[in-house]
């Protein structure tokens, strides 16, 4: 700004500044909401008062590590989330290639199915599947119609959290696949066709690796929403073992121990920082990539 | 055209919230996290009754159940008010533990209350077990219920003894929730500590923690655990009172535990079958519970809030909780009609072991998710 | 697609249902997959819904009966009696329509800074706004309204909106900057060789082909917000009571099935008119272009 400055760089300079000034704003809010809370969080976690002073610790993780509940909470918390995207990616996969490449009506009734999840809250789904797939409930009814009586009702068990995450998941994930298979041209895929490539060639040699960069989206923004989630496992999942969501309020609000609360919250933040790290790392050099070619 | 239709609508409920007028009326902020029996009482009956008499105030129900800590969520935040000085919003918990943290008891989060400050409280039953911060304002008790259709009355268990045998007898019959998510299921998981102790209630002294006692309840995981492959689905338990009803309900099991004034109710509602009836266990019944209210002490309308409290213990509204939600009374039987006391006695016995919850309370559900519901031994 | 597009050829004179048959093949043939994925997403999707949207009109319903032996109205009258759910109701509307505007306002300078301009730490800024969705929601509130009371924010419509402000950024800078990236530049160049000003530009090249992927944003963040419950829960009461906080009382311990069911089916009213406006972005294949894919 000042007369000082070199001409050349003044006009990149206040640029700079005006982009920053954009920025400023949500950045501040995520700041003053996000940020510096869980840094408090952490703080807290990591120290122990030693003779009324405050002093470095990491006995609250070692207590955790060694506590066979909190472990079996967490394992369970990363099996449910690891099947839950297996089940999540094998249904949207071929749902995804198809709304791709289909037109019609047809299509767009699929399409509009399976985005509906995304107008379902939680707390409304949860109380439709105790309705549908608990003992007697609609499906268990349907069964008994059509003769089949030894149905085992998921509700209260691992199977149901799954049913109930992956019923969630599935519009993020179909519109994110989709949208990064209409970058693939239909031109490319042609031309494989005509030197020709069958159709698992054309998936596994071109579809692919031009989708590498959603599947990773994918891959990383549900791993955050499943390993955080709540109403779902709190209503549909079983007493024990608990996913972190469950255990943390339990923790709190039920075991009068905050403090330990606040240690679980701070590992499921490391733990979906990791995630979110190798999504960022990813995504950064792809970017420089493409900007280098 | 259709986003112009949304705009308007959107305009109309702007000035519909708008309009919403000034109240010259002091609010008296009302929490509660207990179930829609409850809270449709307060809606329908207490604060209407109350308003009438007490025109200078305006009761504002907020109902917390269900999201997260329910109650003790908003005392936490009344807490963090109160170390910064500003106004917690709340003037009167529809139930609280008052010694539930020991940050509450600390730092005298709770108002404690004299007889000068709510004459009422005189006729309280000493039964209730009342900490000074807590009024207990009404009562209900834990009964088995069940399907008469698939039990003969000759088999429904009288002792505890019998129900964990009938358990046992009929896998996948019986069913009771997670003891942190409603008292019926928690009266289930108290009683078996009862059993192990001696079936002396009154070795639990509310606000103490007795280690040798505590130490005692692995005995009632044992008794617990035993039948945890005999309830419903192998071990399932619903994390409420209210899915624990519909399971019998729906018939996918035939005996559950269930508060007497939410059994009562759903079956007058048709919700449970004709053929549901309730038995108590004769060697020790399971627990009842009292509500206890709590004002906090930083409560800015505490006038309000203890007029609240006298007219709760009122003779009039003790009647109401016995005939509307089937509840029964904090005051002594006498003070209501006679004829309602013949009514209810054949369902309540004299004898009401009360839960002190506190250290003991959370002990028993930690103790509970970490030996019962799951099959992982902590000592490994 | 209806049978009648593709029974091209008249029924021949073995009768009407070998040619429903006929054609009902060749769809299987053409749209095989498609069907299969129809039918199971109607039963998976639309299956757990079926109960609730009954319950919401039965007066009795017992097992073992598919629908309810007495349909009626009488619950809908029960429930809105309720004056919480009538003030509730509209007051989360424009709750929502808020927050969403505030975001927009806030977030949408800064995703045009992200994507067209150049400034140190740029990358970093834009992927650090994932945290927010990284951390775990329960012990975040808490901490946050720790906070909010030395502001003296809680119970307070800004409290509120700030909260659920922070749970709307990722969508809102996300998808426009991806958008903002994807327009074709030489348009832009163009238009400015020609004369036109930096903000013509902007309003009458930019914004129209970014329009589809904003609408997206703001529809979204709308859904989100209208049934976003723990935040509001934590920071809004006891004054502002928003219908997904009512909504878990009622849903989570009613005895009556018919209230929760009711009560689910309002609160779709608003995201199914919604559905209704996202049809032609669905249809234009928009919806999916923004996700910064």
């Amino acid at each position: 700004m000042t007369a000082a400055a070199p001409p050349q760089s003044s006009p990149s300079w206040r640029k700079g500044i005006i982009a920053y000034l954009m920025v400023a704003p949500p950045l501040l809010l995520m700041i003053l909401l996000i940020f510096i809370p869980a840094l408090q969080s952490t703080a807290r976690t990591l120290t122990i008062d030693v003779n009324g002073e405050p002093g470095f610790s990491i006995s609250r993780y070692t207590a955790f590590f060694q506590d066979p509940i909190s472990v079996s909470n967490l394992f369970f918390t990363f099996q449910v989330t690891l099947i839950t995207l297996a089940a999540i990616f094998i249904l949207c996969f071929p749902l995804a290639i198809y709304l791709r490449f289909a037109t019609g009506k047809l299509a767009g009734a699929v399409q509009v199915l399976a985005l509906f999840p995304l107008f379902v809250p939680g707390i409304i789904l949860a109380y439709a599947l105790i309705r549908f797939l608990g003992t007697r409930g609609t499906l268990d009814n349907v069964l008994s119609i059509v003769g089949f009586t030894g149905y085992r009702t998921p509700y209260l068990k691992p199977d149901a959290i799954i049913f109930g995450l992956v019923w969630e998941s599935i519009p993020f994930t179909v519109l994110v696949l989709t949208a990064g298979l209409r970058q693939i041209s239909d031109s490319l895929i042609e031309s494989a066709r005509d030197v020709g490539a069958n159709s698992w060639q054309i998936f596994w040699r071109i579809i692919l690796p031009q989708i590498a960069r959603p599947v990773l989206i994918v891959f990383s923004l549900n791993f955050l929403g499943i390993f955080g989630s709540y109403t779902i496992p709190y209503l549909l999942g079983p007493a024990a073992p608990q996913m972190m969501g469950v255990f943390m309020q339990q923790t709190f609000g039920q075991y009068r121990r905050p403090d330990d609360a606040e240690t679980q919250a701070v590992i499921t933040f490391i733990i979906c920082a990791f995630i979110g790290f190798l999504y960022v790392r990813t995504v950064a050099t792809q970017r420089k990539r493409e900007e280098s070619e | 055209m259709k986003l112009r239709l949304i705009l308007l609508v959107v305009c109309i409920a702007l000035l519909g919230a708008l309009s919403v007028s000034a109240q010259d009326r002091t609010p008296i902020y009302v929490y509660t996290d207990s179930d829609t029996n409850i809270s449709d009482f307060w809606t329908n009956t207490i604060i209407p009754a109350f308003e009438a008499e007490f025109p200078q105030y305006e009761v504002i129900l907020t109902i917390v159940r269900g999201v997260g800590g329910g109650n003790a969520d908003i005392a936490n935040r009344a807490l963090a008010a109160m170390t910064t000085g500003d106004d917690p919003q709340v003037d009167f918990f529809e139930t609280m533990n008052t010694d539930a943290q020991q940050e509450w008891v600390d730092a005298e989060l709770f108002l404690a209350v004299t007889e000068e400050m709510v004459p009422n409280l005189a006729n309280v039953i000493p039964a209730t077990n009342r900490l000074p911060q807590e009024m207990p304002y009404r009562g209900s008790q834990v009964l088995l219920a069940y399907n008469s259709d698939n039990v003969a009355a000759e088999d429904v268990p009288t002792t505890y003894a019998g129900l964990l045998e009938w358990i046992k007898n009929n896998p996948g019959q019986f069913v009771y929730n997670r003891p942190d998510k409603g008292g019926s299921g928690a009266a289930m998981v108290t009683r078996a500590i009862f059993e192990v102790t001696g079936q002396d209630p009154s070795k639990f002294v509310p606000g103490e923690s007795d280690e040798a006692l505590i130490a005692e309840f692995s005995k009632a995981w044992e008794l617990l655990g035993s039948v945890h492959d005999s309830i419903y689905e192998n071990g399932a338990y619903p994390a409420g009172n209210t899915p624990v009803l519909e399971l019998l309900a729906n018939g996918s099991v035939s005996m559950i535990t269930a508060w007497s004034d939410q059994g009562l109710q759903a079956y007058n509602l048709g919700v449970l079958p004709e053929t549901t009836r309730f038995a108590q266990l004769q060697d020790l019944p399971f627990t009842g519970g009292y509500a206890f209210s709590a004002i906090p002490s930083n409560s800015t309308n505490q006038e309000g809030a203890l007029a609240l409290a006298n007219f709760l213990l009122s003779a009039e509204m003790q009647q109401a909780i016995v005939e509307t939600i089937g509840g029964f009374p904090s005051v002594s039987w006498e003070m209501l009609p006679a004829e309602l006391q013949s009514q209810y006695t054949s369902v309540i016995t004299d004898t009401v072991p009360t839960w002190p919850g506190g250290a003991y309370g959370a002990a028993m559900v930690e103790g509970w998710y970490n030996n019962v519901a799951t099959n992982i031994d902590p000592s490994s | 697609m209806s049978a009648q597009q593709l029974a091209v050829p008249p029924p021949p004179i073995d009768g009407f249902w070998s040619g429903t048959r006929r054609s009902f093949q060749t769809m299987i043939r053409r749209n095989g997959f498609g069907l299969i994925a129809l039918v199971l997403l109607a039963l998976v999707i639309l299956g757990p819904l079926y109960s609730v949207v009954l319950w919401a009109f039965a007066e009795r319903w017992q097992y073992p009966s598919l629908i309810p032996q007495v349909f009626g109205l009488s619950f809908w009258e029960r429930t809105f009696a309720r004056a919480d759910i009538a003030e509730a109701l509209p007051f989360s509307i424009v709750l929502a329509a808020t927050v969403t505007l505030i975001s927009a306002v806030i977030c949408l300078p800064a995703s045009y800074a992200f994507a067209r301009m150049k400034f140190r730490g740029r990358q970093l800024l834009l992927l650090s706004f994932l945290a927010t969705n990284a951390f775990p929601r329960f012990g975040l509130y808490i901490s946050i309204a720790v906070i909010f009371f030395r502001l003296n924010l809680i119970g307070t419509l800004p409290g509120v909106i700030l909260i659920q402000l922070v749970n709307t950024l990722l969508l809102m800078i996300w998808i426009p900057t991806a958008a903002f990236q994807g327009v074709d530049r030489s348009l832009e160049e163009a238009a400015l060789d020609v004369g036109a000003s930096p903000l013509r530009v902007f309003v009458q090249i930019t914004l129209p082909m970014v329009m589809p992927a904003l609408s997206a944003a703001l529809l979204l963040t709308f859904v989100n917000t209208f049934y976003e419950a723990q935040g509001a829960l934590v920071v809004g009461l006891p004054r502002i009571v928003t219908m997904p906080v009512l909504m878990y009382s009622l849903i989570n311990s009613q005895l009556i099935v018919q209230y929760g069911a009711i009560v689910s089916l309002v609160l779709w009213a608003p995201s199914l008119i919604l559905l209704i406006l996202a049809q032609r972005l669905l249809r234009g294949g928009y919806l999916t272009a923004g996700f910064g894919v």
